[in-house]
């Protein structure tokens, strides 16, 4: 696990590359070295060196060495087998336990199930009995394990500097709690926002307490609908729920319900429900979206529109006033305009029209209330309330803002500033300049999980108190629904930390402010009867049945419109750009930016590891002149920046707005409105750990607080600079080949097997001659597999593994691959590594561009020199396929991999003296290399040699380890096992029930790979191909079915369903094809196929070509 | 050249042929016996914190493997009973004994006896005692008659081919799932069962595993 992580200036050593010392004196006495040397423990590291085990070693070696262990001693080191002094409950060793808990993020929460060896989590995942996420959970929960042993985190209270122990705190707290009782006047709070009813209950108390102290809450970012466009619509407090199971025209006005939106994991679900087709006659749901980011909604649009964020209020007036019939929004609507403006408007109209109670129309979070109420009153038009759209009652936050709160601290009036959670000098609107205001405050205590800005803007006299991680603290939260969910520990606090609910609780002065106590009373004014029963019912379910939010009818007001305040419609420019401030796909607002699994995943449109970047549409690239070279050879495409081996070199940019700056590398992202620049938040922290320090550019600098999630003005400035960036994926047109093969749904109904018209097998005789029709089983078992020296194990097990992946319901969301990596024990290598292609993820999600205009000579043609404005995207997920005539077995000098009789492409990491023939020899290129001891080394001391090695990690970093996954050290491959660990558990557990019995057969669904249990959309399944009837065997028997690189005859375990889109006819971008279907047949420009017998009459030839002008717009 | 080398020389070849010829054989002796999997440290019997007796707990007072070894049925390993298990009865009987002293306070304090591990696998090896206590492999093929043990040796070499030889040919090694704790019971087949023994692994399917993911993850 690498924990520290340098962003300094590169040392002189490593500006001047390679260089031989003399000797070990030389290199230890330059100034870079030491540097190195006190990175290598930094703060609070050091602490938990050496407990138990080590230290008892230690002392113990002595009276070893006396003991006569003789030669025996000389072979193997001595182990220890340490067991409990009492026995602990329910715990075996070696078996893990589950506890119910949640992970609470703003105003909502992720009910989880966490699993924990001897007292110690390891992994979380989706509570599955709560229904609307059914078991899936997201990349930030599975990463936040991680932050848990962090051991950068605030290991300690400490007060000017110095550190102060828990009665110390409890001391201050008791003095805040005495000194302000009767009004408190001069105390303030400043909050994160947070659903937890405990927190509501000891807020209410403060303020009883405290009648005249600000309680204000602030969140940089907004992930949930404006109350006061419920206000505005209905007249009541209102939060709407989205039923996009039932839709089946959806319209999303800038909102990335998929990723970004409160409760985005029941949408993603609901929606791919709607979306997911097992024959041609089934129907799927149409998505419409107009955005001015590329999101991951907009990568499953059918049609797609690119709209700046700042026209999207014009757009929903031109979208209301024709669904509504009505020329009342005209005025709001004026000055709109982009190619066929009235066609798409009218056939979208139109197409909702005639889906009335089944359509849904959804606006971002962070859209004008005006555009929720156009929303709200479309769908009310259509019949859609109740239906695809509910409305839950419930009561909004009365807490003051940050804003209210600045004004206070400049008029002198705060004496003491209580900060919880967030990070407001970080991320507070510039314009309030927070970090100075914060550090004007004469008494500031600070309660956080990181030492960070907050704490440094404080100033020297700060009490910064360490609050606890959620899987180590006592609380509650509400899911998006209204669903309380309990947040239990999972641990006992690693560093003495505080919990939120003690502190306000403490500060209250409450009679008992520990916080269990806390919890169960709040929990026991809500349910009845016997408080300690439903109590523990509460805690062992993981969730407070019928406590979700009620549903109430809402009528729509009369129609009176407050268009008052609408800004009016500014036309954008060159020289007068749009902003959107956009929530990071992996730091969010900057909370995770500590986090080395989220900062090594790339980012699922722009597949950036490690930095954010400015993203830019390729007009305005064009207009700024920034048309890149690129590096033409094997790409038909010019690329959008210029690449030397995976490094982006990227242009350095000035964004301007209102006077403030910000510098960061331009990156040009396909897709995006013309004229809007995408800033991602969250990253270019200045005080946290070795991480998150450093890594990109803070986009907060010029984010003020009347353009929070959008600003219109900016202009971009031209700098000399460059910086690398690591791109995982240079290469991003798949140049007219099969890999993801799609069809619109019309072609699918006519023709289900399209899949099989596409790509080298059509051409060609059938890969498995005879056998082609037979099931994956019967081709496992029984159709011979060539004459190769190579001799292929028998597929005789009896479970035959294999794996479904659908491409029509994947989103992209990157979940599967920070859970694979928490699950496997998968390092994290660092930016410089990244950039050279040494990730180690063994899920790699590729991204595909296609705009219909690749053309098959790579080297030149006319088609490959654009850079696409509007492409079409698909995600496609890749990682060993488990092929059953597996290409890299057969060179393996040492027979390190191997196949199993269950059909399992194994490593023996044992075995591996990494020659690495076997990545070589992969056509799919998903095997993972260990080029340093990624496990024992800081990302800054990989090339140190034998000094770089750390004797002794960290025990809190090898905390997060699974104890069923080897670490696998230097000069040894990897990939994906499919879990082989969760597989052989399974196994042993049947085998175990089956005792004196043959019954050993693991049934369908006991195995969930870590990939499959954290999807939302249930794109992987996985199961026993041998029985006909898995879940896995049925997916493989649909006709969408199809194995990458087919044509190979490698015959992957691993298959693909194919992926659909749903166009409208009758939309202006309406293309009969897919444009990367487009693209292929423009590629193989044939006449005849080969024998694929089901390919359809539409294959190929006379494709449509895609409406010449798709919607772009300024 | 009788100034160069004295007379003694002469017999020098001989004694070189003679020296080489004991170290090889040494050494010959020493890698057949130490570097070979059949060695493994069989034997090995170090000295623990506490001198417990399996033969006078396991053995004469006949008490069940699994009232100390409670994971063996339900987990991967077989877990080393904490000392709260030892004091159950030790509370009582020889409740002062020095010899216990260690046990006592482990109970009190909570610190771990630190009993030295006998049997060590690589960490790369995930053996799993549930699944062979249940499916008729006795304790006594890998541990040996532990209770007739008074210190506890490593019994069998525990190498991959010693592991490969069962599960290549398990019928041999197969008990009556009752005897499997009973570590004076035969093997179906020492009882001249061994047509039963190949039944019950037709029946109960027990295949046991010779690929590598069987083992290593």
């Amino acid at each position: 696990m690498k924990r520290k992580f340098d962003h300094s200036a590169p040392a002189q050593r490593e500006l001047t590359g390679p260089k031989y010392w003399r000797s070990l004196d030389e290199l230890a006495d330059t100034p870079g070295f030491r540097e190195h040397l006190a990175r290598e423990f930094p703060e609070g590291a050091s602490e938990m060196n050496g407990v138990d085990r080590r230290q008892f070693m230690r002392l113990m070696a002595a009276s070893f060495a006396l003991g006569g262990l003789g030669l025996a001693g000389c072979r193997r080191p001595e182990k220890h087998i340490l067991p409990y002094g009492k026995s602990v409950e329910y715990t075996i060793p070696g078996l893990p336990l589950y506890f119910a808990t949640a992970m609470p993020l703003r105003k909502a929460a992720i009910p989880l199930v966490a699993e924990t060896h001897q007292g110690r989590p390891t992994k979380v995942e989706g509570n599955p009995s709560y229904q609307p996420h059914g078991g899936a959970s997201s990349l930030l929960a599975q990463a936040s394990v991680l932050d848990l042993y962090d051991p950068e985190r605030a290991t300690s209270h400490t007060k000017g500097g110095m550190n102060i122990n828990v009665a110390d705190v409890n001391a201050l707290l008791a003095k805040v709690s005495s000194t302000y009782a009767g009004n408190g006047e001069g105390l303030a709070f400043l909050a994160d926002e947070s659903s937890s009813p405990t927190r509501a209950r000891l807020v209410g108390r403060l303020k009883a307490k405290f009648p005249r102290a600000i309680w204000a809450e602030y969140e940089p970012v907004q992930d949930e609908p404006p109350v006061a466009a419920a206000q505005a619509a209905f007249g009541r407090n209102v939060k709407p729920v989205y039923r996009f199971g039932a839709a089946k025209r959806i319209v999303s006005l800038d909102a990335d319900f998929l990723h970004a939106e409160a409760g985005s994991l029941y949408y993603a679900r609901e929606f791919a429900n709607g979306r997911r087709v097992a024959k041609a006659s089934d129907s799927m749901n149409r998505l419409y979206v107009a955005e001015s980011n590329f999101t991951l909604t907009g990568s499953m649009a059918d049609h797609r529109l690119r709209v700046a964020s700042s026209h999207v209020l014009a757009l929903a007036a031109a979208l209301a006033g024709k669904v509504l019939g009505t020329g009342a929004f005209a005025t709001v609507a004026a000055g709109l305009d982009f190619p066929n403006k009235d066609k798409w408007i009218e056939e979208c109209a139109k197409d909702l029209a005639e889906h009335r109670g089944e359509s849904l129309v959804v606006a971002g979070a962070h859209q004008p209330m005006q555009v929720h109420v156009m929303a709200y009153a479309i769908n009310a038009f259509l019949g859609n309330i109740g239906k695809t759209i509910d409305f839950v009652a419930f009561e909004p936050s009365s807490a003051s803002t940050i804003t209210a709160l600045a004004t206070a601290i400049k008029g002198n009036s705060i004496k003491t500033l209580v900060v919880v959670n967030g990070n407001p000098a970080y991320n507070a609107p510039a314009d309030l300049d927070f970090a100075k205001l914060i550090g004007s405050v004469p008494e500031v205590i600070r309660f956080g999980y990181y030492a960070d800005e907050t704490t440094a803007a404080a100033g020297d006299k700060v009490t910064h108190l360490a609050a606890t991680h959620y899987l180590e603290s006592w609380g509650d939260a509400r899911t998006v629904d209204g669903t309380i969910v309990p947040i239990q520990p999972m641990i006992m606090p690693l560093f003495n930390g505080l919990s939120e609910a003690e502190l306000l609780a403490r500060v209250a002065g409450e009679q008992n402010p520990d916080a269990y106590a806390q919890v169960f009373l709040t929990i026991g004014q809500i349910t009845s009867g016997d408080g300690k029963k439903a109590f523990e019912k509460f805690l062992h379910d993981g969730q407070l049945a019928g406590s979700a939010y009620p549903t109430v009818s809402v009528t729509l007001a009369s129609q009176k419109w407050d268009f008052a305040n609408i800004p009016g419609f500014t036309a954008l420019s060159k020289d007068n750009l749009e902003i959107r401030f956009a929530t990071d796909h992996k730091m969010d607002d900057g909370r995770f930016a500590n986090n080395g699994w989220l900062q090594e995943c790339p980012d699922p449109m722009t597949k950036i590891a490690w930095d954010n970047a400015i993203l830019i549409s390729p007009r305005l690239a064009q207009e700024l002149g920034i048309v890149p070279h690129g590096n033409l050879l094997q790409v038909a495409r010019k690329e959008e920046a210029e690449y030397t081996m995976g490094k982006e070199n990227a242009r350095i940019f000035e964004v301007s707005l209102n006077g403030r700056t910000v510098r960061g590398p331009v990156h040009i992202q396909p897709g995006l409105a013309n004229y809007t620049v995408v800033l991602p938040l969250g990253y270019g922290r200045t005080v946290t750990g070795h991480i998150g320090t450093g890594s990109g550019f803070n986009a907060y600098a010029v984010r003020a607080s009347d353009g929070q999630a959008f600003a219109t003005g900016a202009k971009l400035v031209a700098t000399n600079d460059h910086q690398l960036l690591a791109n995982t994926q240079e290469h991003w047109s798949m140049e007219g080949r099969d890999i993801v093969r799609e069809a619109n749904l019309d072609e699918f109904a006519r023709n289900p097997a399209y899949v099989d018209g596409i790509g080298m097998e059509s051409h060609s005789p059938p890969v498995l001659g005879k056998d082609k029709d037979k099931d994956p089983a019967f081709i496992a078992s029984t159709t011979p597999r060539g004459n190769s020296l190579y001799e292929n194990p028998n597929l005789d097990g009896i479970h035959q593994w294999g794996m479904s992946i659908d491409l029509n319901t994947c989103i992209g969301c990157n979940a599967c691959i920070i859970a694979c990596q928490a699950e496997n024990n998968i390092p994290i290598v660092g930016r410089e590594q990244v950039k050279r292609g040494r990730e180690m993820q063994w899920i790699r999600l590729d991204r595909y561009y296609s705009d219909g205009g690749a053309d098959a000579e790579a080297f030149g043609a006319e088609g490959n020199k654009v850079l696409p404005e509007d492409p079409q995207v698909v995600m496609q997920p890749m990682t060993c396929q488990h092929c059953e005539l597996a290409p890299c077995e057969t060179v393996c000098p040492v027979n390190a991999t191997v196949h199993d009789e269950e059909g399992i492409n194994t490593m023996a990491y044992n075995r591996c003296i990494g020659t690495r023939y076997c990545a070589n020899n992969c056509p799919y290129k998903v095997r993972r290399f260990n080029f340093f001891d990624f496990n024992k080394r800081a990302t800054d001391a990989l090339y140190m040699g034998p000094l770089g090695h750390q004797k002794d990690v960290p025990e809190l970093v090898k905390m997060v380890k699974n104890p069923d996954v080897t670490v696998r050290m230097r000069g040894v491959m990897e990939k994906c096992t499919y879990c082989v660990q969760r597989i052989q558990q399974a196994k042993i557990a049947q085998k175990r029930k089956a005792g004196a019995s043959g019954d050993v057969e693991v049934p369908d669904g006991t195995i969930k790979t870590a990939c499959q249990q954290v999807c939302p959309v249930d794109a992987i399944v996985f199961g026993n191909i041998k029985n006909p009837d898995s879940a896995v065997s049925k997916l493989k028997a649909q006709e969408r079915d199809y194995a990458v690189l087919g044509y190979l005859n490698v015959r992957p375990r691993t298959t693909y369903l194919g992926k659909l889109r749903n166009p409208n006819p009758h939309m202006p971008d309406y293309s009969a094809l897919p444009l990367s279907r487009v693209e292929y047949n423009k590629k193989n420009g044939h006449t005849e196929h080969g024998v694929a017998p089901a390919h359809g009459e539409e294959h190929g030839h006379e494709a449509a070509k895609p409406a010449a002008e798709h919607g772009g717009h300024n | 050249m009788s100034k160069i080398f004295p007379k003694s020389a002469n017999a020098l070849p001989l004694q070189i042929l003679i020296f080489l010829g004991v170290l090889g054989g040494v050494a010959a002796a020493g890698i057949t016996y130490y570097a070979t999997p059949a060695y493994l440290r069989v034997g090995y019997a170090p000295i623990q914190p506490v001198p417990f007796e399996h033969s006078l707990h396991a053995g004469q007072l006949g008490i069940d493997c699994r009232y100390c070894h409670v994971g063996v049925e339900k987990s991967a390993t077989s877990s080393i009973p904490a000392a709260q298990t030892c004091m159950n009865c030790h509370r009582t009987i020889k409740a002062q004994s020095p010899l216990l002293e260690v046990v006592r306070q482990s109970e009190q304090t909570g610190d771990p006896v630190p009993w030295i591990k006998i049997h060590n696998n690589p960490d790369y090896v995930y053996f799993n005692h549930s699944v062979h206590v249940n499916r008729g492999v006795s304790c006594v093929e890998c541990h040996g008659k532990v209770n007739q043990m008074k210190v506890v040796q490593q019994d069998k070499p525990h190498s991959m081919s010693w592991c490969l030889d069962c599960h290549r040919n398990p019928a041999p090694r197969i008990r009556d799932p009752q005897d499997v704790f009973n570590l004076d019971s035969q093997t179906l087949a020492e009882q001249g069962r061994i047509e039963d023994a190949k039944k019950y692994i037709h029946d109960w399917k027990v295949l046991p595993p010779t690929s590598c993911s069987g083992c290593h993850r």
